[in-house]
């Protein structure tokens, strides 16, 4: 059976391609993403920096850990739900052969040993490739990841032979786990398939495709379907929910939807002379549009949906920012230059917020009972009252106005984390140790990165209050003109609208979380269209009799061509719709929160134009290299 | 003697409902072992069925049907996988070799399945008496439809099945390539091979040591080393009286 394997890997190799490359990039990317998250595991902090510092590039590394697991868990899953489906296309192409096998003898076990042993060749292969790849790719991650700046520009991770192993492991158990469904498939061949010549009349819609379609569908709509309007964390998850749960469920219901949505297609395409051809094409071929429309389904629901919610809340968070703001302007300066501001004609109000290089320890209650933390960053000095003044919010607990001498205020990036406000906080400030009384905690807030600890201005040094960075949020007089005001303040500092101040602000906040999604998207695209390409590929190899028959009719190479293009161009259309109309179920809910939904329209863009970009050049391809036979010797060839 | 296929009481039906149709009716039949017998009868009369059924490729609605001396009607999948492994050989008109296959592998895998330690001399020989010496490398798309053929029959030679059976083989072929398909067949069944073979030809029926005639799934007539000209004759009586 080995043999069989081997031969037929060889004999059949521009139906492995795709998944050999797909195994080979996986097995790199795991591979490069183990050796540096190996590295991460111990962050280096450098001797001599700020507690700050060394406080960031700890979130850092978390942080890089986190996008190297999530990067290892989809390029797994990724490359075995293509393996899966490019070995599902080949039984189904194969089963006039499998079925022979049968018929001379070959038992259930025999099939299954067959499809492993293609499936572990594949693997193994594609493995060795993986490895030598792996090692430049290990490299451009630790670039990507300083350029981040999620870790150190002296951060390496070092080569480790026992990553051979690992990725070797990998590449064959993606490999096994992408065959085993098509090997069960196999195994259900029966040898009678071989003489009736029915081969390839297998059903696309299986019995598991209807299950998790209408499962994961049915989750989707009801999840969809309890948004309360005007609920933004409720909206915010279901976008979560809905666009995974919807983009696998569509997908696997791609062979019912493509062709309906084909249908509807239809009546735009019969215009053209090969519409009709294209249409009918598309309608016959529902296993080749289905492959070729569920990685585009769910890429877009998923990108879609998932960058939508992200953008939706971070412009909630702004829109929240500006609601608990009162003021006109906030002006970015250090705090010398902030402690001028209230003199400026026309200013009515000044807050000012220093951003204090000092450590706070407190006690937290965790699950796992009380422990001590420290903290080095987002610790703000304020003026209580004045903040109070300009800030729309009232503490939890205690009062601002608390806020005077040795005490502390427990900030809203804290809210939720258990800290033990009747136990006093230790804090380090200019090398000097003070012990402070929490006399306030502030309510929890959309804000991703607010600040921790409020403390009094009066607790910080004179100078170390004069070169710490401030932000004042400053309420101008009645009767004077915020843009006059704004140019009277434009030597001490930068000067915003508080919109402006708070996009830009979130903004900084979000730009982690932006990086780990472009990351993210950039595989899956790139998986997405490994797939594409994929399905085309084997499609387009398997239909040169198609494609000479319509020759031998009397259609032009060149219109065959056009007739091609037009049936990718359709099922990429039909692939967008789907996907899209997933992303706008999930994002919907948001559209019920004011001044929340954020619709990525450059993504939307960007992922139409790639996607029609790479259909449109496989197709031509592949179609030009299925048509470059002399027609007639093409149609007799099985 | 034992006999290579027999039949008793056998039915088959397709489908279930309005679209049931009852593809063979009562089929009682016995096939002596050693010979050659033709399958013949108007098109749709279930000479094929008749041949998956006897092969255990086919389950049957009703009645019992014995391979070799051994009844494989309702044992399980398993038995029967074994079954095709070592008592059966197919030779079919199309369909018959792994496309990815050489001739030599294709030969040669179906031995191993048989668990049967063929050397390769016997497979190269066993191609060389089918004239394809030559061909050991092609594959399949390389090869003609008679030479398909041969490899085929060379895999039956190889494997020695207790009955080859045969669908059409000469029906795409060219008188030549027929007259050669059949002149190995002879040679296989002179050297003691049990064959049944479903052919349209009479000149090739001819060639059998007995005829059964089909029509509408029932056994209708038997005739033992009949001449083309008889076979002919009587095929065209059977087929009047069909319409
Ligand atoms: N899978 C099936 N389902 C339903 N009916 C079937 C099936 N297979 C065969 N039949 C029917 O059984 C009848 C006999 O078929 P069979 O193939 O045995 O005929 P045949 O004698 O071999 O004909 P031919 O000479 O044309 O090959 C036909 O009427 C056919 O329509
Ligand atoms: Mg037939």
């Amino acid at each position: 059976m080995l043999r069989l394997a081997v031969s037929t890997v060889r004999d059949r190799w521009a139906l492995f391609v795709g998944a050999f490359l797909t195994v080979a990039c996986g097995v790199a990317l795991v591979q490069s993403s183990l050796q540096v998250l190996m590295a991460t595991g111990e962050p280096k902090v450098p001797p001599g920096v700020t507690g700050a510092r060394a406080e960031e590039i700890r979130e850092g590394y978390v942080g890089a850990a986190t996008l190297l697991g999530m990067t290892v868990l989809l390029a797994g899953f990724l490359a075995v739900f293509i393996v899966a489906s490019t070995f599902a296309f080949t039984v189904a192409q194969r089963r006039a052969d499998l079925a022979l096998l049968r018929t001379l003898g070959a038992g259930r076990g025999h099939l299954l040993l067959l499809l492993l042993g293609e499936g572990v060749l594949l693997g193994l292969a594609g493995s060795a490739a993986g490895v030598l790849l792996g090692v430049p790719a290990a490299w451009t991650q630790t670039r990507l990841l300083t350029g981040l700046d999620m870790l150190p520009g002296s951060f390496a991770a070092p080569w480790s032979f026992r990553l051979v192993g690992v990725s070797f492991a990998v590449g064959a158990g993606v490999a096994v786990l992408g065959v085993a469904g098509a090997s069960v498939r196999a195994m259900r061949v029966r040898p009678m398939e071989a003489l009736r010549g029915t081969g390839g009349a297998e059903r696309v819609m299986t019995a598991g495709r209807w299950c998790a379609g209408l499962g994961l569908g049915g989750c989707a709509v009801a999840l969809a379907a309890s948004a309360r309007p005007g609920d933004l964390l409720g909206a915010l998850l279901i976008a979560l929910g809905v666009s995974v749960l919807g983009a696998v469920a569509v997908s696997r219901l791609s062979p019912l939807l493509v062709p309906l949505a084909g249908r509807a297609l239809g009546l735009a395409m019969r215009a053209a002379t090969l519409g009709d051809l294209a249409q009918a094409n598309l309608r016959d071929g529902v296993r080749r549009s289905a492959s070729t429309a569920a990685p585009l389904i769910a890429l877009v629901a998923l990108a879609v949906g998932l960058a939508g919610m992200l953008g939706s809340q971070a412009r909630a968070t702004g829109t929240d920012l500006v609601r608990l703001t009162a003021g006109d302007l906030v002006v970015a300066s250090t705090g010398a230059d902030a402690a001028r501001i209230a003199a400026v004609p026309g200013v009515a109000d000044a807050s000012t917020r220093l951003t204090v290089d000092m450590a706070v320890r407190v006690e937290q209650r965790g699950p796992a009972g009380t422990r001590r933390a420290t903290y080095h960053a987002g610790i703000v000095a304020v003026d209580g009252p004045a903040y109070r003044r300009t800030h729309r919010v009232a503490p939890r607990s205690g009062s601002l106005d608390l806020l005077r001498g040795r005490t502390i205020a427990v900030g809203a990036g804290l809210a939720a984390e258990g800290v033990r406000v009747r136990r006093p906080a230790t804090a380090v400030i200019g090398g000097r140790t003070v012990r402070l009384r929490v006399v306030a905690a502030m309510p929890e807030r959309l804000e991703n990165g607010a600040e921790r600890f409020l403390v009094p201005l009066s607790l910080v040094p004179a100078g170390l209050a004069a070169r710490a960075p401030a932000e004042t949020v400053v309420r101008v007089a009645p009767g004077a003109r915020a843009a006059d005001v704004a140019a009277r303040l434009r030597p001490l500092g930068t000067v915003r609208t508080v919109r402006g101040w708070a996009d830009a602000r979130v903004a900084a906040q979000a730009r982690g979380n932006n990086a780990i999604m472009a990351v993210l998207l950039g595989l899956s695209g790139g998986y997405a269209a490994l797939a594409v390409v994929n399905a085309m590929l084997i499609a387009g190899a398997e239909r040169r009799a198609e494609f000479a028959v319509a020759r031998l009719t009397g259609l032009a190479r060149r219109q065959v061509v056009a007739a091609a293009l037009a049936e990718a161009a359709a099922v990429t259309a039909i692939g967008l719709l789907l996907g899209g109309a997933v992303a706008a179920v999930a994002l919907a809910p948001l559209a019920t929160v004011p001044g929340t939904l954020a619709v990525p329209w450059t993504l939307i863009g960007l992922l139409a134009a790639g996607a029609f970009a790479v259909t449109a050049a496989t197709s031509v391809a592949s179609t030009l290299a299925a048509t470059r036979e002399p027609p007639i010797r093409a149609a007799a060839a099985r | 003697m034992r006999n290579a296929t027999e039949f008793h009481g056998v039915s088959k039906e397709y489908g279930r409902g309005e679209a049931r149709v009852r593809v063979l009716d009562g089929v009682d039949l016995a096939l002596p072992a050693g010979a050659w017998t033709a399958v013949m009868g108007p098109s749709g009369s279930g000479k094929s069925t008749l041949l998956h059924c006897a092969a255990g490729l086919e389950p049957v609605t009703s009645g019992r049907v014995l391979l070799d001396g051994e009844v494989i009607t309702g044992v399980p999948e398993g038995v029967l996988t074994g079954l095709r492994r070592r008592r059966v050989g197919f030779v079919f008109q199309d369909f018959n070799l792994i496309g990815s296959l050489t001739a030599e592998q294709n030969v040669a895998l179906a031995a191993k399945l048989a668990g049967a330690r063929v050397p390769r001399a016997a497979v190269r020989a066993a191609l060389g008496e089918v004239g394809l010496g030559d061909r050991l490398r092609h594959r399949p798309r390389e090869l003609s439809g008679g030479q398909r053929q041969r490899v085929a029959l060379a895999r039956a030679m190889v494997t020695r099945p207790a009955v080859l059976f045969a669908d059409e083989p000469t029906g795409a072929l060219d008188s030549a390539s027929a007259r050669t398909v059949l002149d190995l067949l002879r040679g296989l069944v002179d050297g003691g091979q049990s064959v049944v073979m479903v052919t349209h030809d009479p000149g090739a029926a001819a060639r059998a040591d007995a005829v059964v005639f089909l029509r509408d799934g029932r056994v209708a007539d038997r005739l033992v080393r009949p001449a083309a000209a008889q076979v002919a004759a009587r095929l065209v009586e059977l087929e009047e009286v069909a319409c």
